[in-house]
């Protein structure tokens, strides 16, 4: 009876023992999060979509394409408020298969910002869309298009960028 | 006997455990260790314990400054080892940079304020970083820019240009602006990320100054 007890006892305190221990090790593994979260290294800007369209071959074709500034940053608009400020530009490089004849941007949102109230800045914050107008010759074509931006939060700005926009284009 | 093979096994499962326990051990400050040096390079933000407002934690603070030598607007070299003896401020900044067109004003200020203490000041021009190496428009409208900023805001100091050849050496800075505050025996002392205000400025200034 006393040997009996004194085996569970062992047994129940190897258990208690090893679960710490196993709690312990999967809370490290757990936490390999950055110490603070608002170190900056979010993509300024995301694209959306769409990831495929269907355009007729040879016929200039709008395409409206969908992009996303991260939260609490800002980007120039297509029309910045200065000449040193670098505009948002979306391009197709030559040699896809696909032109882009021209494209349409959103007016900027006039903001101030704290540091600097009397300077108005035109900037896309949170969603926004770019309408292009391509020229697709027939057949599928992966296009690597691109949007060149420079963003900034309220009190620094991260060097301008330059990010793909991958989209399948099916000229018919 | 039966009892006794039960109270085995598990006395064997329960070292299984341990043992894996400690590998994880092992294996998560393996990884920690590898964080810590991959990011051995890279300046951090990190909150102060008082609010909201943020420090720059750079890993060069206590260090020497890496050493540079950048042509100016005017195409001479300049090289950061002839300023020994002399405090510096390292301020990198670029004319797309809003918050750095609101410091501009300030450093010139200060500069003067303190030029006859042994203080100077180094503009380091980080224009172009997502340009390429052969777009020589590009490159050139970076410098036009540079020359048109420092133009209208007056500056005094030297204005050196590329800095993006120099940033890996102070952290990446992945942000603008950014200043390092060199003491005379060419010690980092303090940096700042962001706009700061000017009596942050002042400050770190003073620090660089002190003997």
């Amino acid at each position: 009876m006393g040997r009996m007890n004194w085996n569970r006892i062992c047994a129940a305190v190897l258990l208690g023992l090893a679960g710490m221990a196993a709690a312990k090790a999967h809370g490290q593994f757990i936490s390999n999060s950055p110490r603070n979260s608002s170190v900056i290294k979010t993509e300024a800007v995301q694209y959306l979509f769409p990831e495929q369209v269907s355009v007729p071959a040879g016929k200039p074709s709008a395409v409206t394409l969908h992009f996303r500034v991260a939260q609490g940053l800002h980007i120039n608009s297509h029309t910045p408020s200065d000449d040193f400020l670098i505009p948002t530009d979306f391009s197709i490089p030559d040699g896809m298969g696909v032109r882009l004849g021209a494209a349409s941007y959103p007016p900027g949102t006039i903001i101030s910002l704290a540091f600097d109230p009397k300077t108005k800045l035109s900037v896309y914050t949170g969603e926004f869309d770019i309408q292009a107008r391509i020229v697709a010759t027939p057949g599928n074509h992966l296009v690597q298009a691109k949007l060149r931006y420079q963003a900034c939060d309220q009190n620094q700005c991260m060097p301008p960028k330059t990010i793909n926009v991958p989209i399948d284009v099916i000229g018919k | 006997m039966r009892r006794n093979t039960i109270v085995l096994i598990a006395v064997l499962f329960i070292l299984a455990v341990f043992a894996w326990a400690g590998w994880a051990n092992w294996e998560y400050r393996k990884q920690a260790a590898e964080r810590l040096l991959a990011g051995a390079a890279q300046g951090e933000l990190v909150p102060t314990s008082g609010g909201d407002a943020m420090n720059y934690v750079s890993p060069l603070d206590g260090k020497p400054a890496p050493n540079f030598a950048l042509e100016n607007l005017s195409g001479s070299k300049v090289a950061l080892a002839s300023y020994k003896g002399k405090a510096v401020m390292i301020n990198f900044w670029a004319t797309w940079c809003g918050p750095c067109k609101v410091e501009t004003p300030w450093i010139v200020e200060l500069r003067d304020k303190y030029a006859a203490q042994g203080f100077e000041v180094l503009g380091v021009d980080t224009e172009g970083d997502d340009l390429q190496p052969g777009d020589k428009a590009g490159w050139a409208k970076a410098e036009a820019n540079a020359g048109k900023f420092v133009a209208e805001m007056k500056v005094p100091y030297p204005v050196l240009l590329d800095g993006d050849s120099i940033s890996r050496d102070y952290g990446g800075l992945d942000d603008l602006p950014a200043s390092f505050f060199v003491d005379r025996s060419g010690k980092v002392v303090a940096a700042s990320l962001g706009l700061t205000s000017e009596s942050d400025i002042e400050g770190n200034i003073k620090k660089a100054l002190a003997d």
